[in-house]
């Protein structure tokens, strides 16, 4: 049997996966929990399965490139990338978060949106953040940061970020309040789309399992 | 050689020099997938690589406008356009000049075209493309016909785990239409199958949610999918839709019972001026598609169908080409030893300067070295 390979996100949205891939009937070798491990590539307890552990915006290109023919990638980072080469053909239900806009308490006081035309923001998501404001006719010049965006505003790189927010503390403990949401983001389960077509029953088969993994966690 | 400033070197994103072995590989592939077109029946045309901008951008072109390269033709005033794809210059042909030719015509075509922006996936902006267009015939045989010849011409060239993706991309409009289904409603449920999310096509209720769902779930190995197909209950409009699909497929398996062929009713990205079955390749382990095909419309509303293969792809798939065998000639071997051996099938790389005739084969690259009787075969010392 071929090599399938997992893509799964370093980090937070990896502790959720985990227990998901247990119940889809992947039993990853224990180091892939291990954050310090320095490791990439982690076998698995079915031998023609292997998971690469990648930063969550790297999910995405490597199944959209078919390094990877699965993966675990947040909607956010989908919706970036916008992948013509990538399906989304689940929603996993973990790494529940938004993706909203977030000013400076001082400024939202005495801002009017409808005077923009142009604004400066810092964040991980250019695309999205470009589009965001695109359709209501203004300009966003996009300040790309991978990390600290909390910090942004308050040291005068630019005026509002746009960034994820899952319980509001962080910005709240940078003196930021959130003003408006762009997207609400989960865990998706992303398929390449040649695998999925040269692969069919076989990659059909583990987005069923995968699918009822997820609706068995829901009830 | 001189030294000059290797950024000098540096070429335009998406553009690249085709090296030894690989452009030979290249020039042959394309050799062989247009003789096997013109064994066919299919006979070669040679559009300009620039024509007037409105002429490339009528019919099959309107989706490639923001594709395509501009410039203005200081002669005629008028804006031009580099070709981004050769489909509208065929169909352009078969309109015009061609008009009053018999038909069914059979064309095919092999040549290089230009993209303001690469794919994702393939970066390339200039690439070959090699293809085939069938005009004016109505039957699903032309389909037919066209479909094994990419296919059968593919794996003429060597291409291995070769696989056919079906998709009808008037069927899911023909659904939402027959259902009555909103403007916004149709838009999200193009936007669900898109990404195949039935989580996302369950929230559009009633009968058109049932059909798209099970339309979403029958795609994959072919005979499945005609099955699924085959019972599905659809609104007036789009049962013909469906037939046309169901029939190709059974013509299809039945044609090539071997040819790994999948279906996916739902799939429309990039089908954006098919009207009719329309198909994609691929091959194991590729992410990048070989290339599509499919019907749809000239500018006049004649009929056609057609596939063009994307030589980039094409030779991403091949395995790296043989060394080809070739004898290394000593300086001062005859002339005419060396027509009698490049008779025989043999490539002669002839030497200039006298010295150690076996060490200079292998510095060349040669797999053999002429020794004044006979080719001998010199290792890789």
């Amino acid at each position: 049997m071929d090599r399938l390979i997992i893509a799964l996100p370093k980090g937070r949205l990896l502790a959720e996966a985990l227990p998901l891939l247990a119940r889809v009937g992947i039993e990853p070798e224990p180091e892939l929990a291990d954050e310090e491990s320095r490791r990439l590539l982690f076998r698995t307890s079915r031998p023609e399965i292997e998971l690469v552990r990648v930063r969550s915006f790297d999910v995405a290109t490597f199944v959209a490139f078919g390094a990877a023919q699965l993966g675990i990638a947040g909607s956010d980072v989908l919706a970036e990338f916008d992948y013509s080469e990538i399906y989304a053909p689940l929603d996993l239900g973990i790494g529940h978060c938004r993706l909203a806009v977030a000013v400076p308490e001082a400024m939202r006081a005495g801002d009017d949106p409808r005077r923009w035309s142009h604004v400066s923001v810092a964040t991980k998501y250019p695309n999205l953040t470009r589009r965001h404001f695109a359709r209501r006719g203004v300009q966003a010049e996009c300040i790309k940061l991978n990390g600290a965006l909390e910090l942004a505003p308050a040291l005068g790189l630019c005026g509002r970020i746009v960034d994820l927010v899952a319980t509001g503390r962080t910005l709240r403990d940078n003196g930021l309040v959130e003003v408006e949401r762009i997207l609400d983001v989960s865990a998706r389960l992303a398929v390449n789309r040649a695998a999925l077509k040269t692969r069919s029953d076989e990659i059909n088969r583990w987005i069923a399992r995968f699918k009822e993994a997820t609706d068995g966690q829901a009830t | 050689m001189a030294d000059q400033p290797l950024d000098r070197a540096l070429l335009p994103a998406g553009l690249a020099d085709g090296l030894p072995p690989f452009a030979e590989q290249e020039a042959r592939a394309i050799e062989r997938l247009t003789a096997e077109f013109a064994a066919e029946g299919y006979q070669r045309v040679k559009p300009p690589l620039v024509e007037f901008e409105d002429s490339l951008l009528t019919g099959p072109g309107a989706a490639l406008a923001p594709q395509m390269f501009r410039l203005m033709d200081p002669v005629s005033q008028r804006m031009m356009g580099v070709r981004a794809d050769f489909t509208p210059q065929i169909a352009r042909i078969a309109w015009s000049r061609l008009g009053n030719a018999p038909r069914p015509l059979r064309l095919c075509y092999a040549g290089q075209v230009l993209r303001v922006r690469g794919g994702q996936v393939r970066p390339e902006r200039q690439f070959a493309q090699v293809g085939l267009e069938l005009i004016g015939a109505e039957a699903m045989a032309a389909d037919l016909e066209v479909l094994l010849l990419a296919a059968g011409a593919l794996g003429a060239v060597g291409i291995a785990g070769l696989s056919v993706d079906l998709v009808q991309p008037t069927l899911v409009p023909a659904i939402c239409r027959g259902h009555g289904l909103t403007v916004e409603a149709t838009a999200e449920a193009r936007a669900a199958l898109d990404q195949k999310d039935g989580g996302r096509l369950a929230r559009i209720g009633g009968r058109a949610g049932d059909v798209l769902r099970t339309l979403l779930e029958a795609a994959g190995p072919a005979d499945r999918a005609r099955a699924t197909l085959a019972k599905l209950d659809l609104p007036a409009e789009a049962t013909s839709d469906r037939d046309r699909l169901v029939r190709m497929i059974e013509l299809t398996r039945s044609a090539a019972p071997d040819l790994a062929l999948t279906v996916d009713p739902g799939e429309y990205r990039g089908f954006e001026y098919e009207t009719g079955i329309a198909f994609a390749f691929f091959a194991k382990g590729l992410a990048a598609e070989l290339g599509r095909g499919g019907r749809y419309r000239l500018a006049g509303g004649e009929t056609a169908t057609g596939a063009t293969l994307y030589m980039d792809s094409v030779l991403k798939a091949l395995p790296a080409p043989a060394a080809a065998r070739c004898v290394y000639l000593p300086a001062g071997t005859p002339r005419r030893q060396a027509v009698e051996l490049r008779r025989q099938g043999w490539r002669t790389v002839a030497g200039f300067e006298p010295g150690d005739a076996a060490a200079e084969a292998r510095r060349l690259g040669c797999s053999h070295v002429w020794d004044g009787s006979a080719a001998r075969e010199v290792g890789h010392g």
